[in-house]
């Protein structure tokens, strides 16, 4: 989602300040041990830790560990066993049948059973619940149906390929339907969930902590070895402004946190006591949404030169340094990635001017071209949280400017921003958006989410439409793939967007922190992690 | 006395009337339909945009909006916030102490330093420590709080160890949020208390108190202090102010909880019923205090109650 901030004033100011500062002492090495206490600086509070109802990537960060779903996906994409012990899909693709494991208990000591994954899908769609992504998570439910005690069948009106991937995804992890049903609200502070860890305190504005929950003996599908966990506990402090979580890192006040601002990366990676860690987003990367339907964006030719005008290289070298990959389509490389994608539009200024000439396009005295006297300018709809807009797109700007197109940054807060996007008013924004399955591109491209969340390239394609719906249909992953690499080639055959950056999910530690891994969504799983001391 | 006191507390109606007003029209005056905004980081569905409208009674005539969002405030409803689903009473009630905590503490630096620095500049008038001293309050008025709050960091957290930069609770988590507000509402009050004071030590009764042989010191604490001070219980009222608007950043800066945050995530979630409520309950609490500060001002000048 486009939630990022861009960088403010102050934490320039602060890099600028730390600059100064003296590189903290290395801790001395010492065995792994068990037991102490983990504190992770987030960069903002949670919503709400139910994560039915949660609109927000926060929310997961912390409860990865808390509650867990039927199925676990792997850094490597592939779907294993977790609360499910096997799944099956039907023939005719709306419905899948899993298997459950016999000897899980909720943290409130409750058996896991057919039952309560019955209860948490349709508490979901309840439209008396006010569910979060989860809700479209659950596109065309029909129903569960609780076949014994440890068999259930979950039920779609269409088939429905992606709920596989979603359902090893957090807005689909499974809560007590007895906490549910007793505690109310408190669920939104206390998810009780069946994970490694359990929520133990929550201090609104300030920390939510999870301790070790010395019942769980199982293998988490992230580790190698059964058991509980080995920290004591884990305290998420919310700490949002960027200079203070980067000398709280520093100072050891935390030992570990998260968004790093990328002007302090470097000095970060050069203390020997602090490692960085860095995990690729699934979902959209960083893109601009060329909207076509608006002159002169509906002229292909004058896309296509767009994509080859924009010097993606001068982004990772400047504003996204450290923090960012470049994107070559409209999924980010770690959902899908082939050559193929990888080959279109490298940075040609030249390419980029004859495509423009071959339109109509002939410059002008000021540098910027012409075309029956009236000039090459694009309004590029632009977030502006106070500081200005995101640095991407300046240099985006100066990039056109060599090719002679003259960009016009229509800087803006975000209600206006959002507006202008659904009434396709200018030449397109650029966003992100975080999803764990490629049909994620359906609410980018689909004819039926033009005017809505977030086709803002304003397409209208059949053949697209076709592709997409073919997406959810198809339950064959290497057909699967074809699908969508389909999809991806034609929206870069069309250029229907300017892939920028493949964002990174980065995570800063202190060295003597151990242990850290991360689940395809690049969320922290956190059931191994040792301090030395 | 009493008449006075009717007086300024009649006065506070329309004041409260008009906060209300203005607050109700926040959601109007920001471009862009408020219920697509709030619902814009979920894939939404017609049904759950009309559904949200509803359950804020976006459906309605305005005027009718207006009398219920007034008419549920007095009863102390300010709405349920959309992000967290919860009532924003509640929101305000767990936030409302740590602020009041980091106020109050802050006012207590900012005496503690502003009136001395002030007095000693005012009797020392014109010397090194005078110029000295407003240079550095000019420095004060003038720093960004969150400027200072990071340079407070980096010196007594990260070099020095001493305190936490970050997180609310006890007294040790107190210091340095209040000792940054603090140091700038000192800044403005060791200015009034000099002018204040320089104004006081040219009275007639100064001279005259001198005159009688009365002690240097006790003429300046017990006749000039007393009345130079008037002027600054107003301030308080005022830089109370800006200590709540000092909180939005100062708590950010230093990941405190309270209103400040509580309104900023309100802003950047675009929870209107979050921010409406909590901008109320501030704008209201101003309004109070300042009320408050005018009697205690009545209590200490004869010639307001009376005038």
């Amino acid at each position: 989602m486009p939630t990022e901030r861009s960088p403010r004033f102050v934490d320039i100011v602060v890099a600028a300040l730390l600059i100064l500062t003296v590189a903290c002492p290395l801790a001395p090495a010492a065995l792994a041990q068990t037991g102490g206490t983990l504190v992770i600086g987030l960069d903002q509070e949670p919503p709400t830790l139910d994560p039915h109802a949660s609109p927000s990537a926060v929310t997961y960060q912390i409860i990865a560990s808390v509650t867990e779903n039927l199925l676990y996906r792997a850094p490597d994409g592939k779907l294993v066993p977790w609360l499910a012990e096997s799944w099956q899909s039907a023939r005719d693709g709306r419905s899948v049948t899993f298997k459950l494991r016999r000897d899980v208990k909720f943290h409130d000591g409750t058996p896991f059973n057919a039952e309560a994954v019955k209860f948490n899908f349709d508490r979901i769609v309840d439209p008396k619940f006010k569910a979060g992504g989860a809700r479209a998570a659950l596109t065309t439910y029909a129903g569960s149906k609780v076949l014994d005690e440890h068999t259930v069948q979950v039920s779609f009106e269409t088939p429905y390929a992606p709920f596989l991937n979603l359902v090893a995804s957090g807005p689909l992890s499974i809560v007590s339907p007895k906490a549910v049903r007793e505690t109310g609200d408190q669920v939104h502070t206390r998810p009780v969930g069946t994970g490694p860890f359990m929520v133990t305190e929550y201090v609104a504005k300030d920390h939510a902590t999870i301790a070790r929950n010395p019942a769980y003996t199982r293998k988490a599908p992230w580790s190698d070895r059964s058991g509980p966990a080995y920290l004591d506990s884990i305290v998420w402090k919310f700490v949002p402004e960027a200079g203070t979580r980067v000398t709280t890192l520093e100072s050891g006040e935390t030992q570990a946190i998260y968004q790093i601002p990328a002007q302090s990366l470097p000095r970060l990676e050069k203390n020997t006591g602090l490692r960085v860690e860095k995990t690729p987003w699934p979902g959209a990367p960083r893109i601009w949404l060329l909207n076509t339907t608006k002159p002169p964006l509906d002229d292909v030719r004058v896309r296509r030169a767009i994509n080859y005008a924009v010097d993606k290289d001068a982004l990772l070298a400047t504003v996204a340094r450290g923090i960012a990959l470049k994107a070559f389509a409209p999924l980010t490389a770690v959902m899908l990635d082939d050559p193929a994608l990888r080959q279109a539009y490298p940075f040609d200024a030249a390419k980029a001017g004859a495509l423009l000439a071959e339109a109509g396009w002939q410059p002008g005295s000021d540098g910027i071209r012409t075309k029956g006297g009236q000039r090459l300018e694009i309004v590029l709809n632009a977030i502006d949280y106070g500081g200005g807009p995101e640095p991407t797109v300046l240099l985006i700007q100066s990039s056109l400017r060599d090719v002679g197109i003259d960009v016009k940054l229509k800087a803006q807060a975000r209600p206006p921003w959002y507006e202008d996007n659904y009434r396709c008013a200018t030449h397109g924004p650029v966003m992100f958006l975080r999803s764990i399955d490629p049909d994620g591109l359906f609410s980018l491209f689909h004819s039926s989410f033009v005017g809505g969340n977030f086709n803002w390239s304003c397409v209208k394609d059949a053949k697209l439409d076709q592709l997409l719906e073919q997406g959810r249909r198809e339950f064959d992953p290497a057909k699967r793939r074809a699908v969508y690499l389909a999809i991806e080639k034609l929206a870069i055959e069309e250029a229907l967007t300017v892939p920028l950056l493949d964002d990174l999910s980065v995570w800063a530690y202190r060295a003597n922190v151990q242990g850290t891994k991360y689940n395809f969504n690049a969320y922290p799983v956190l059931s191994d992690v040792t301090i030395r001391r | 006395m009493l008449t006075y006191l009717a007086r300024r507390s009649l006065a506070v109606v329309p004041v409260l009337f008009g906060v209300t007003l203005a607050v109700f029209s926040m959601l109007f005056l920001v471009p862009g339909d408020p219920v697509k905004i709030m619902l814009a980081e979920f894939v939404t569905t017609p049904d759950q945009v009309a559904q949200m409208r509803a359950q804020l009674h976006l459906d309605e005539p305005i005027l009718k909006q207006y009398g219920r969002f007034v008419v549920n405030a007095v009863r102390g409803d300010l709405g349920t916030s959309i992000r967290s689903r919860r009532p924003v009473s509640t929101e305000i009630g767990e936030n409302v102490g740590s602020t009041a905590q980091l106020a109050l503490a802050s006012m207590a630096v900012a005496v503690a330093i502003g009136v001395p620095l002030g007095l000693m500049a005012a009797l020392a008038r014109n010397s090194w420590f005078d110029v000295g001293s407003m240079i550095v309050a000019l420095l004060g008025v003038s720093m960004p709080s969150f400027w200072l709050g990071l340079l407070m960091i980096v010196a007594f957290s990260l070099h020095l160890g001493w305190f936490p930069a970050t997180g609310g609770g006890d007294l040790w988590h107190l210091v340095l949020p209040s000792v940054t507000l603090g140091m700038i509402a000192s800044a403005i009050i060791a200015r009034l208390t000099r002018s204040s004071m320089l104004e006081v030590l040219g009275q007639d009764y100064v001279r005259t108190a001198r005159a009688k042989g009365l002690a240097w010191w006790g003429v300046v604490v017990r006749h000039a202090l007393k009345n130079a001070l008037i002027p600054v219980i107003t301030i308080f009222g005022l830089q109370f102010g800006n200590l709540l608007a000092g909180a939005v950043i100062v708590e950010t800066v230093f990941s405190r909880p309270g209103l400040g945050r509580l309104i900023v995530g309100g802003i950047l979630a675009k929870d209107f019923p979050l921010v409406q409520g909590t901008v109320l309950f501030v704008a209201t609490a101003y309004v109070l205090i300042n009320v408050l500060v005018d009697i205690a001002y009545a209590f200490v000048d004869p010639r307001i109650r009376f005038g």
